[in-house]
């Protein structure tokens, strides 16, 4: 007797979407981040982000703190940008202040911001290996680079991670005496590296096959969602505020910005991948023209008392727009002090990123903005 | 543009900039305020005219800022304030727009329908603020907890009193810690730094007393050196005598409590095995074993009570006593009780290949000489 053998077609069966937790833990969610997916099979047909879980009152605290003990809690909010975000603070503060910080600080400054983008896109780097399944070699390669400029940070600090070095009108201290020597050392092996890098994933079969494609974004989304820094440039914008509006020195060095062609992950690698190149290039100008001379302002307080007004100032972190709006009473502490997370609003774009995508892309996107959730949630 | 620190506070009132002026333009008949920031014009408009403004901002062909960079709440007491950074990308200009309102009516006009981004940074504003934004399409809190029931931005809703808990409560703990010093006798632990650098405060002080006695005397100056040297003699005799009585008073050296620890349990594995052994030797059902290790390590732990109980019972424990096992062996015994294994393995091997013994019989013969050694070592 013949068996009638049917396979049932999908349209035959009843299916129902179905919620999928990601998070808080979860290594790839890049810290303390969770997501819930709405899935249709390996289709994700919504996305919500929760956040929140590193919420510590990172704008109220500084309200309540002098001007100069504020510094450290910028260090602490993208902590794998610290030398940026204190720059932000910083020149905010002296903006309001009318201090003008010396030229040699001014240099000191734009080295030890270029090298910490350098850092933090190494750090992406690695963590993106991971998540895309080159799990343990390009974070090695990446790492071992990065520690190199960690140390460089170790010797000019004196810390690790919480550098807490710039002050309103210069720096702390000045550089040790080898520095020159040694940040050109450091430069040429981290260049090598990001060759090797370069060489290890860009043309990685793995890398193109997930990667090339992926969630393309066009300039309009981005300007809409709010993207900045090379979450942006990777659409094909060429827009750096290191460049569009010049702070500090960054308007007598030479540098390109680089950009993407359709905005997908492919192409934010790449970006970011030329800008270490760029960020060395920096660095080397400014090593080759730093002046000597003081390294504080001169005739400032103990106690900073900054004039009332407001001020909004934004640098090019390497995740995007860092911004900080003070808002001065008059007093030695400012009355409103809001942190403009480049993660923040690149974050709240991961929905319109994602659905459509394959659950398992979606780690990927995640990966691609190179989230810090501590700046996220301040 | 490049930024000058120069100008804080510009005299009222303020020749409006040319994108004011370009809001001028465009909307007749609204009430514009104009301010500076040191980078970014400001403009503030009613609370009636914002939805206008809003929208003219992103759609007027000469304003076209089309990219909102920050979005921040700010608190003045009895008015809530919300401030709009906005960019063109178009003309590469920018411009805060600042809306203020009472603090008992915090409503305002959602703007996330002219720029997306402004979702997540309105439902962070409207948690931390309580000032409600009409019209968003998703009010839940973002960063905080559903019904915290606070605005925890908001400047009535301060900080925990830090001096509280730092220095006050610091100074109680202190007081009480002495105070337990006290009243059990036990001298609170002394500060030696502080002690020699009283010493020497006392030591220079009897020097110039003698010093001004012998001067007031008249004294030549040899004689004046040998009374300084005189009182210097007897102020060190007075404290000596006073340091000889001190080492009395301070409480015997506490016994290394780990060591002794360590000692105990090993008693007992002793103690346990011994009793086990024996037990099986008379072939006792394993319940009964079980029973008599327990009455056994009973009856140890009454005899440790009763040693500790004893006052100043010299060794705590015992080396001879019955349960214990040999005194630890020091090093010395057991290299030489190593050299004798060595020599005797040596010895009994040749012994065996002169015989010409097998490899396995030799093997043998090794391990029977090292049974009969430890043996007679016993």
């Amino acid at each position: 007797m013949a068996i009638e053998t049917r396979v049932p077609h999908e349209s035959d069966l009843e299916t129902i979407d179905i919620n999928v937790n990601v998070g808080p833990q979860h290594p790839a969610t890049h810290g303390v981040f969770r997501m819930v997916l709405t899935v249709d099979g390996e289709l994700v047909v919504d996305l919500d982000p929760v956040i929140g879980y590193m919420h510590r009152g990172n704008e109220k605290l500084p309200e309540n703190c002098d001007y100069r003990q504020v510094i450290g809690y910028h260090d602490r909010t993208d902590y794998l940008a610290q030398f940026n975000t204190e720059h932000c603070y910083v020149e905010a503060v002296e903006k309001l202040a009318g201090i003008k910080a010396p030229e040699r600080a001014e240099y000191i400054r734009v080295i030890l911001a270029e090298m910490n983008r350098i850092a933090s896109h190494l750090m992406l780097f690695g963590a993106f290996g991971t998540d895309i399944g080159l799990f343990g070699t390009s974070f090695m390669y990446a790492f071992r680079d990065r520690e190199t400029i960690q140390d460089l940070f170790e010797e000019v600090t004196g810390e690790r991670m919480m550098y807490n070095y710039f002050r309103p009108g210069g720096v702390a201290w000045d550089l040790p005496d080898n520095f020159r020597q040694r940040c050109t050392q450091v430069l040429d092996s981290v260049e090598r590296g990001v060759e090797q890098l370069d060489g290890l994933m860009m043309e990685n079969e793995v890398v193109l096959a997930r990667c090339r494609g992926l969630s393309p974004v066009t300039p309009e989304d981005a300007i809409k969602w709010g993207l900045s820094g090379p979450m942006l440039r990777a659409t094909g914008l060429r827009h750096d505020i290191r460049r569009a509006e010049p702070y500090s020195i960054y308007d007598r060095l030479q540098f390109d910005v680089p950009t993407g062609k359709q905005g997908d992950v492919y192409d934010k690698l790449v970006v970011r991948l030329e800008e270490m190149h760029q960020s060395a290039r920096i660095v080397r100008q400014a090593l080759e023209t730093m002046p000597e001379g003081p390294i504080m302002a001169e005739g400032l307080k103990r106690v900073l008392r900054v004039p009332a007004g407001e001020v909004y100032m934004r640098v090019e972190s390497p995740r995007g727009e860092y911004g900080v709006y003070l808002v001065s009473q008059g007093s030695d502490k400012p009355w409103r002090h809001k942190v403009r997370g480049a993660s923040f609003s690149n974050l709240s774009a991961l929905r319109a990123m994602s659905v459509g995508n394959f659950v398992s892309d979606v780690i990927i996107i995640l990966g691609s903005i190179d989230i810090v959730l501590c700046e996220v949630d301040r | 543009m490049v930024h000058e620190a120069a100008t804080v506070a510009p005299p009222e009132p303020i020749a409006p900039g040319p994108v004011a002026r370009l809001f001028q333009s465009s909307l007749p008949g609204i009430a514009l305020e104009i301010g500076q920031s040191p980078i970014d014009e400001v403009v503030t408009v009613r609370r009636d005219d914002f939805a206008r403004v809003m929208e003219t901002a992103k759609n007027d062909e000469r304003l076209a800022l089309d990219y909102l960079r920050c979005l921040s709440g700010v608190d003045w007491l009895t008015d809530l304030e919300t401030v709009y950074h906005l960019y063109s990308f178009k003309h590469g200009h920018s411009i805060a727009i600042k809306v203020r309102f009472p603090l008992a009516d915090a409503h305002i006009p959602s703007v996330s329908h002219l720029w997306e981004t402004a979702n997540w940074h309105e439902r962070e504003t409207q948690e931390l603020f309580g000032i409600i934004f009409d019209g968003h399409p998703d009010p839940r809190p973002l960063l905080t907890e559903e019904g915290l029931g606070y605005y925890i931005m908001r400047k009535s809703h301060p900080l925990a009193d830090i001096e509280e808990w730092q220095e006050d409560y610091l100074k109680t703990i202190e007081e009480a810690k002495a105070q337990l010093a006290a009243a059990s006798g036990v001298a609170a632990p002394v500060d030696e730094k502080a002690l020699k650098i009283q010493l020497a405060q006392q030591k220079a002080a009897v020097i110039k007393k003698a010093r001004d006695e012998a001067r007031a005397k008249g004294l030549s100056p040899e004689d004046e050196k040998a009374a300084v040297q005189e009182a210097i003699k007897k102020f060190e005799e007075e404290h000596a005598a006073g340091q000889a009585g001190a080492p009395a008073a301070v409480p015997a050296r506490p016994v290394d409590e780990r060591a002794a620890k360590i000692q105990l349990a090993q008693q007992k594995a002793a103690l346990i095995t011994k009793t086990r052994n024996e037990a099986r030797t008379r072939g006792v059902s394993p319940d009964e074993e079980r029973q008599i290790v327990a009455e056994a390590l009973k009856k140890f732990s009454e005899e440790q009570e009763q040693t500790a109980a004893a006052p100043q019972a010299a060794p705590a424990v015992t080396p001879a006593s019955p349960a214990a096992p040999a005194a630890p062996m020091d090093r010395a015994a057991k290299i030489q009780l190593a050299q004798q294994k060595a020599a005797l393995i040596t010895k009994a091997r040749e012994e065996a290949r002169a015989k010409g013994l097998s490899p396995e019989e030799e093997r043998q013969a090794v391990s029977e000489a090292l049974k009969k050694f430890a043996e007679e070592q016993k």
